[in-house]
């Protein structure tokens, strides 16, 4: 029986620290043996009352004694990193960075890519595309008469449509052009929006030739409005027509640029089935899965196909889901590509400060054996050291969140705005649980090593050797932690070599027409106000002579889509007569451009003529890109052949320029086909000019020429066409900067790595070094011993570098244009630079050997 | 630098009430821990019993601030297994203190008529 007892009490005294227990183990089970043998005699309610009392102990008492331990661990620690100043400052420093770098990259990853879409927490929200498998058409707009049809059958979906556009905004001071969409009333039910003052669209709103009503976002109210509070049941003038302003929608809620939103009214019976221009969003119904929906739609698709096969032949849907579509897989590959290297860099930094770890546990070696002679326990030497650690990363995560958070609004300004959501970006509650986490793994990571060389102490070794004995395992472990820092340099420098050499690749692309000094603009005329396109045509025409005889103006074109505007236009077409089609269709895009197009853009004219401008000379004549003409016709002669637009009908081809990229620096260009904006124009146009010098006053020129021709129209998204480019490539350009940033640190402190091996190194071989030295040995060859070892740490740290490199660039590819993940000028252009980077920071200590004096080396024996 | 005894002393003032019993039971010699559990007990007429963690991790503590001390092993005799404690000079003017302390707060209690006045 008394076995049984004191056996249960020894487990509740394992709930103790260890100290605690060495110390008073014993005499506590003395204690409780006397106390058990008094409880006994006094019956069971004094028993009972003795094990409450014990349970209870163990429960209040044990926690207090470990955090006693804790205590005094921290103090002693703070106090011996005190001492060591510099050590701590570089651990401290080197985990901030890692830390500070990793958190901010993570703060942009959790805002744009981990989040889910406030609307859709749940992904039930999809957007539905056309697709065409026979013309090679991925993710097209829809034709009103078929979301029509969609939403009548659908009954798995609840869906919605808009076309988006622009509106001229009058009567608030100088006419404004904004974004604008015209949106069935289902959208904002659907995306969860809520009016922050009036109403929003009903489908009363949406009856053909219904009263003009509009809503405006809260950004417009405030802008245009100066936010005044009796704004809803004022008149706006929209394009000619004064419309009732009947709500505001809160900034943002509507994940499409538009300011201005007027109910989309569909008349089906005088819609074409074949234009495709809606842009169509759903939300899964209850009980319905994703799965069904797209089925469902799918058999829809095919039933339309057999009513209406001359439009919907061949023509199908497909699905992404809200979160696809706002957030590219691109975007979200390369944000994890970043978080990648960044951890990678704190890696590095990590095995730093174990480095350092190690080489300060080798150098307190006669502290430590010292202690553990006097009887403190190996565990509490283990304890203490993990400690250390446990303060340095307390402190470098502290420092590494706050330069985070310093940081953030800093990088979140000079991020591309192609970013969906980084502005939401911000240092917030689970950024700084994965900090949290972050260092909890650091201190686990670069503590482990320090902690077992201190636990192996050996204490009559360490006595007898002193402070500077061989500690060979510390030195072998800190060689080891060296390569790996190499290897690790190696893989981001290959990463970042390939994505720069990508991104230099992308920027020297064959664009096929020159950007330089390129203004583009803008403009909207209303059908009110210039009726018919002879009426439009002619106000154009005023606009670019005007333009074109301006001081500064080389030329001056019209257009319905500049080059890298953020928009395409395409359709199929057939070819007339024999071709290489064999009576397929060909998807093309399509441009309506003015005769000085090419000139102005320097596109050249390969073979035939130019537009004339006249609409009895232009009309149904056609002018084809290069590769358009060799799909259809081959090599043959293509001039006066014909082809077939759809509902347009016949065009002959008059003309053959050179290919141009208008879309996507990484796609090769498009087939493309140009008519005369002389037969054609949209409501909206844009009008191109080249300056002579500078394009800085080609903004104002361009709004003087229209307002002197007409004050009331309104012209907008000036830009140039340089800055098009660059914000097309502007992802890819984030990419290499920021992992090549990361690779820089990343050999920086690496190379400081193999600095403080070698330099330790030849701290503990001053005795070998001065008596090869005082047998013959020369300069030369001192450092040849110092420079190999570096040399032999690197190569072996290259090797496994370039094998990881190949098998993480892979990973890479869908960020790379043109390069090869295993370009071997890329590795090789890196490894040269990790060499060059190691030989560097190997030859300070290799210098230091050489002037050991070989007498001191030796008399210190 | 001197050390201000006095200052000491009152810095750990009020003591824990384990401490307070701890010294009391150590005034008359040295006892080992079983020892003092039991002169607790006695003295309180069972109503304090000590368990021995809150004993061990009071006598930790104690030692640390120097207000106890353990005996040399033989120095007190016949039981060598067990380790025996006794006050230090500082203790007991810490006991002093605390014991000053509580009967000036006594005092003042009966001043204000919440305890009554001894006959």
């Amino acid at each position: 029986m008394p076995l049984l007892s004191e056996r249960l009490y020894r487990v509740l005294l394992r709930c103790y620290p260890g100290e605690f227990r060495d110390e008073y183990e014993r005499e506590m089970l003395l204690a409780f043996r006397d106390r058990l043998a008094a409880d006994r005699r006094a019956g069971r309610g004094a028993i009972a009352r003795l094990w409450w009392q014990l349970v209870v102990d163990a429960i209040v008492r044990a926690p207090g004694e470990h955090l006693d331990v804790l205590r005094q661990d921290v103090r002693y620690a703070l106090r011996s990193l005190l001492r060591a100043r510099v050590f701590a400052f570089t651990a401290i420093a080197t985990l901030a960075i890692g830390v500070g770098a990793n958190t901010a990259i993570f703060s942009l990853l959790h805002a744009v890519v981990l989040r889910p879409l406030p609307f859709d927490p749940e992904g039930r929200v999809v957007r539905i595309w056309a697709i065409n498998s026979t013309l090679d058409v991925d993710g097209f707009s829809v034709s009103l008469p078929d979301y029509v049809s969609w939403k009548e059958r659908s009954k798995t979906l609840d869906l919605a449509a808009w076309l988006n556009g622009g509106a001229t905004l009058r009567g608030t001071g100088d006419p404004v052009r904004v974004p604008s969409l015209s949106t069935t009333a289902g959208l904002f039910p659907l995306l969860g929006v809520h009016a922050a003052r009036g109403r929003l669209f009903t489908p009363a709103d949406e009856t053909v030739n219904g009263r003009p009503v509009a809503l405006i976002t809260e950004g417009l109210w405030r802008a245009q409005f100066g936010g005044n509070p009796q704004i809803v049941g004022s008149t706006v003038t929209i394009g000619e027509r004064p419309h009732e302003i009947i709500g505001v929608v809160p900034e943002g809620s509507v994940p499409q640029d538009a300011e201005v939103f007027v109910p989309l009214r569909i008349d089906v019976a005088r819609e074409d089935r074949s234009d495709h221009t809606a842009q169509v969003i759903g939300r899964v119904r209850p009980g319905a899965t994703l799965d069904q929906a797209r089925g469902e739609l799918e058999s829809i698709a095919r039933q339309l196909a057999l009513e209406f096969p001359d439009s919907n032949r061949n023509w199908g849907v497909t699905f992404s889901t809200a979160y696809e579509w706002m957030i590219p897989e691109g975007t979200r590959r390369a944000l994890y590509v970043l978080l990648a290297s960044v951890c990678c860099v704190l890696l590095i930094a990590c095995a730093n400060v174990a480095s350092l770890m190690l080489a300060r546990t080798a150098a307190r070696r006669r502290e430590i054996a010292v202690r553990v002679a006097i009887g403190a326990a190996r565990r509490r030497i283990v304890r203490q050291v993990l400690t250390e650690s446990l303060v340095l990363t307390a402190f470098g995560g502290v420092a590494g969140v706050l330069l985070a958070w310093w940081s953030v609004p800093v990088i979140r300004q000079w991020l591309p705005d192609t970013l969906p959501r980084v502005n939401e970006s911000s240092v917030n509650a689970p950024v700084l649980l994965f900090s949290l986490g972050l260092c909890a793994v650091t201190g686990v990571i670069f503590a482990t090593l320090p902690a077992l060389s201190g636990s192996r102490a050996d204490v009559v070794e360490w006595l007898k050797e002193g402070a500077r004995g061989s500690s060979g395992a510390a030195a072998r472990w800190r060689q080891t932690l060296a390569a790996a820092q190499i290897a690790i340099a190696t893989v981001l420098l290959v990463g970042a070599g390939l994505l720069i050499q990508s991104l230099h690749r992308l920027q020297r692309v064959e664009l096929g027409f020159n950007p330089a000094n390129i203004t583009t603009a803008m403009i909207g005329l209303t059908p009110e106000r210039y009726k018919g396109p002879e009426a439009s045509w002619a106000f154009y025409q005023r606009l670019l002579e005007r333009l074109a005889a301006a001081p500064g103006v080389q030329a001056a074109a019209l257009t319905n889509g500049a080059p890298f505007d953020e928009g395409n236009t395409g359709m199929p077409i057939e070819a007339v007569g024999p071709s290489r089609l064999n009576g397929k269709s060909l998807q093309a895009d399509w441009r309506m451009v003015s005769p000085g197009y090419f000139k102005a853009l320097q596109i050249p004219l390969l073979r035939g003529q130019g537009f004339t401008g006249t609409l009895a000379r232009d009309e149904r004549t056609m002018i084809v890109s290069a590769t358009m003409a060799k799909r259809i016709w081959g090599d043959e002669n293509v001039l006066g052949r014909e082809i077939t637009a759809g509902p347009a009908g016949n065009f002959t081809i008059v003309g053959v320029v050179g290919d141009v990229r208008n879309e996507d620096l990484a796609l090769p260009p498009a087939p493309t086909m140009y008519i005369s904006s002389a037969q054609y124009q949209w409501s909206t146009m844009t009008v191109i000019v080249r300056s002579i010098g500078a394009e800085t006053q080609a903004p104002s020129l361009l709004r003087t020429a229209v307002r002197e021709i007409d004050p009331q129209l309104a012209l907008y998204n000036v830009r140039t066409t340089i800055d098009r480019l660059d914000r097309s490539a502007a992802q890819p350009r984030l990419n290499a900067t920021l992992v090549g940033l990361f690779a820089a640190v990343a050999a920086l402190l690496a190379a400081l790595g193999i600095y403080g091996v070698l330099a330790y190194l030849v701290s503990l071989r001053q005795q070998e070094i001065g008596i090869r030295m005082a047998l013959g040995a020369g300069r030369p060859a001192v450092v040849g011993l110092i420079l190999s070892r570096g040399l032999w740490l690197t190569a072996s740290g290259v090797g496994a570098g370039i094998v990881a490199a190949l098998g993480v660039s892979r990973w890479l590819r869908s960020l790379m244009f043109e390069v090869s993940p295993t370009d071997p000028r890329t590795i090789g252009l890196a490894v040269a630079l990790v060499v060059l980077v190691a030989v560097v920071a190997s030859y300070a200590p290799a210098r230091r050997a050489t002037r050991v004096d070989p007498l001191l080396a030796l008399r210190s024996q | 630098m001197p050390r201000d005894i006095g200052a000491e002393v009152h810095a750990l003032l009020p003591l824990p009430p384990a401490f307070l019993h701890i010294l009391i039971a150590l005034g008359d010699g040295e006892r080992h821990g079983y020892g003092i559990m039991q002169n607790v007990s006695e003295r309180t007429a069972g109503r304090i019993r000590m368990s021995p963690g809150t004993l061990y991790g009071s006598i930790k503590r104690m030692l640390a601030d120097g207000l106890i001390e353990e005996l040399t092993a033989g120095a007190a005799g016949a039981d060598e297994r067990r380790r025996f404690y006794r006050l230090t000079r500082f203790g007991r003017r810490v006991a002093a203190a605390e014991a000053e302390r509580l009967s000036s707060l006594l005092a003042q209690a009966r001043g204000s008529g919440l305890v009554p006045r001894k006959s």
